[in-house]
């Protein structure tokens, strides 16, 4: 059964590999550059707000190749379990019936249960290996801009996503592996109920999709308990109109779930209060524009309430969402296996 | 060796026609005692028939002491058929011809002369063997 | 002689239609069991109960003692060709035979490759590529390579040419003579299954209209003629399978118990065919039109 499973897997195995050897030969070939970037950049030796010239000064350093490259890894990643759970899960059992094969590989001295479960494990193994090893490729290859973001809190657009934002943590760590078990067990699963190849593959996709789109948005901020902090209003806090912090103090690059102004009372709000307001001056008595809206606020007792997953529950939260969806590919695995059961064909 | 050949319309049972053409090739000479017959699979792998039919014509020949089944080896020829002389043909044809034109006076055409002595002899054959 | 097939008030049903329906079947082995009926009577239907591809929605059926295909042990006792011989396209000859050895624990390398080679076949050639007459041989070898104790093929030869489907059963009757097989193969053609048979089933409309020996069905179903006679007056122990009046003659296709002394009627041999084709009237529902008298001229 190993040996047909192989047989039969053969030409997807080899397309992965080829890919796998494509993207390892290109990110080889611009690695060393970037790592020489980072180890000459400032970056290595920098404390506190010197961190970040240090850092804009290295973003400032990459050729066009290498952001083209690091979008592209990302975009791989992202992309491999869909490609995976499409071409290697939904053929699997409908191919099998469609082209009626099922009467000679099921009558031969396996039974149902034996044929899909092999098949299950081995090609199951073989996309999260194939999938992960891109991710820790991937991760090797982009390590110095990742430091880079890090340590820096306004960098560039292009590179502002820490190791928490959606994309990234979907591309690093173990998730992708956990994401290739889900598709592919979602895709053989479509298959064995819808039994037909071109059908599955639409709904595995379109149900992926969905699920990659919900968890950052829906679940994931509910994986870990989260850490509370009130800390005071500072002036970063009041940029863009908003009442939000985007950094925790003393917890850089960690991730913040909620985040809103309390007065002294506690009560939420949502707008600089008129009294502390520069542009619509209330007349208070020494009311100048010699203190900032945000110096006002704090001296009224206004505090900021921050909800935030900090960089030490990183590895917690890769573990969970990647054992939710491991589960889930089991719980889909052992679906395709019950539903073959049946015996309706 | 012999080898076997079948006329499916004919209505004789396949099995009697590899029991005939068993006992023609004995009275032709084509086998002798001690010789083998062909192996059940090479008759069926030849004519594609059941191999139930040719072990029962084997059975029947058997029973007939013209062959004796060895296991595990084949079948083999341990009989004789007595072949007829030719004097003893000549009484018998006297006799057909004193019928045939005793069939023409009772007004048979040749069709029906064959035909009464076609199913005739298909009958009788029937009743022997069985 | 044991029963390679048990089946018990045995029924499948596809949504609302039964396509099998209170099928009682005990067939014995050492035979080549023909399975004849019309397209859709649920011929494969049977077949797949009995290789166990599909599960029984009523009934039971016990092939050689256990549940079909429940374990490896069941699998590797029974071979099944399906119908249209399927093979992987992508895969070459050789590679289904190491098919067959992997996934076959009594697999008989010798006897397969030995087939391969008498039938010409191009061992590195894709299934794909291989014609249907070739396709159901590379079958053939796979089901009979693993060494089994009854074979069950499923319309082996419906869509061969002549030689090869003469061939085909030159090849499965020298490997049932060989290993000693039971065979049980449906058709619906009953010309096909002629020469090959020993034991007849008759399956029209989901339901079995008749099984046994053939040589007990043609000893016990005659053909009867004679002056018309009303239905109702027709002797006892004569089972009418089917009838056909014209004004002054009943022709009827019967299973008698006994001989019929009645003198007034001419006893003749049923073939195999007519034989099949009645029950299979029968079981369809069709009356064969009464026969309309041509007009004597006077």
């Amino acid at each position: 059964m190993i040996w047909l499973t192989w047989r039969q897997f053969r030409a997807q195995a080899i397309t992965a590999a080829a890919a796998l050897a494509a993207f390892a030969i290109l990110l080889a070939a611009t690695g060393p550059h970037l790592a020489s970037l980072y180890s000459t950049s400032k970056i290595t030796s920098c404390h506190g707000l010197a961190c970040q010239p240090a850092a804009n000064a290295f973003f400032g350093q990459l050729a066009g190749l290498d952001t083209v490259v690091y979008l592209l890894g990302i975009g791989v990643i992202l992309v491999a379990p869909a490609i995976i759970g499409i071409f290697w899960g939904a053929p699997l059992i409908a191919r099998e019936l469609e082209t009626r094969t099922f009467n000679l590989a099921w009558t031969q001295g396996v039974t149902r249960a034996q044929w899909l479960a092999v098949k299950l494990a081995l090609t199951g193994l073989a996309a999260m290996a194939v999938t992960e090893a891109l991710s820790l490729i991937y991760s090797w290859w982009a390590d110095p801009i990742s430091k880079a973001i890090g340590v820096s809190n306004s960098g560039p657009q292009l590179f502002s996503q820490g190791q928490f934002s959606s994309v990234i943590f979907a591309s690093h760590g173990i998730t992708p592996l956990g994401y290739a078990a889900f598709a592919f067990a979602l895709g053989t699963a479509a298959g064995a109920l819808i039994r037909r190849a071109l059908p599955a593959m639409a709904i595995t996709l379109a149900i992926f999709a969905a699920v990659q789109l919900a968890m950052p948005l829906l679940v994931r901020p509910h994986l870990v308990s989260p850490s509370h902090t009130t800390t005071s209003i500072y002036a970063s806090d009041l940029v863009y109109g908003s009442l939000t912090a985007d950094v925790v103090p003393g917890h850089p690059s960690a991730w913040i779930l909620s985040s809103q102004a309390l007065n002294a009372a506690g009560e939420t709000v949502t707008t600089i209060p008129a009294a502390c307001d520069n542009a619509n001056p209330s007349g208070e008595k020494g009311g100048t524009s010699a203190i900032t809206p945000a110096q006002c606020m704090q001296s009224r007792g206004y505090r900021e309430a921050i909800s935030y997953v900090p960089t030490s529950r990183y590895w917690s939260l890769q573990w969970v969402e990647t054992g939710i969806f491991l589960a889930l590919a089991l719980a889909l695995a052992y679906f395709s296996v019950w539903r073959l059961g049946r015996r309706r064909i | 060796m012999i080898e076997f050949h079948l006329d499916a319309r004919s209505g004789v049972a396949p099995y009697m026609q590899l029991i005939h053409q068993v006992r023609q090739a004995l009275r032709l000479g084509l086998l002798h005692e001690g010789d083998q017959l062909p192996k059940v699979k090479d008759v069926v792998a030849g004519l594609a028939i059941n191999p139930n039919t040719v072990l029962k014509a084997y059975r029947e020949l058997e029973y007939e002491g013209l062959v004796a089944a060895r296991p595990g080896i084949g079948t083999f020829v341990t009989g004789t058929l007595d072949v007829v002389p030719q004097a003893a043909h000549q009484p018998l044809r006297r006799d057909l011809q004193r019928w045939l034109s005793k069939a023409r006076r009772a007004g048979l055409d040749d069709e029906s002369i064959e035909a009464l002595f076609a199913s005739t002899f298909r009958s009788a054959s029937e009743e022997d063997i069985a | 002689m044991s029963a390679v097939i048990e089946a018990d008030r045995l029924g499948k049903r596809y949504r609302r239609q039964w396509a099998l329906s209170d099928c009682t079947l005990s067939i014995p082995a050492g035979h080549v069991v023909g399975l004849v009926g019309p397209n859709g009577a649920g011929k494969t239907t049977l077949l797949n109960l009995a290789v166990g591809l599909l599960a029984p929605d009523a009934g039971t059926i016990e092939v050689l003692g256990g549940i079909p295909a429940a374990g490896r042990a069941e699998l590797s006792r029974v071979g099944f060709l399906a119908q249209d011989s399927p093979a992987y396209a992508g895969l070459s000859v050789a590679d289904h035979l190491e098919l067959g050895a992997h996934l076959n624990r009594g697999w008989d390398a010798g006897l397969a490759r030995g087939r391969v080679e008498r039938l010409d076949l191009d061992p590195r050639q894709k299934a794909g590529t291989l014609s249907g007459g070739q396709r159901a041989q590379l079958a053939l070898t796979l089901a009979i390579a693993k060494r089994p104790e009854l074979l069950i093929l499923d319309e082996p030869v419906a869509s061969l040419d002549p030689l090869a489907r003469r061939e085909f059963l030159q090849d499965l009757m020298e490997a049932a003579a060989e290993q000693e097989l039971s065979v049980v193969l449906s058709s619906h053609l009953i010309a096909d299954l002629e020469r090959v048979c020993d034991y007849l089933i008759v399956l029209v409309g989901s339901r079995v209209r008749v099984a046994g020996p053939v040589e007990e069905l043609l000893a016990t179903h005659h053909r009867l003629s004679g002056p018309r006679r009303d239905p109702a007056t027709l002797p006892d122990g004569l089972e009418v399978i089917s009838a056909s009046h014209t004004d002054v003659q009943t022709t009827l296709l019967a299973r008698t118990s006994g001989p019929v002394l009645d003198p007034a009627w001419t006893v003749s041999q049923v073939g195999l065919e007519d034989l099949v084709l009645a029950y299979m009237s029968q079981g369809a529902g069709r009356r064969r039109r009464d026969n309309h008298h041509l007009e004597v001229q006077k």
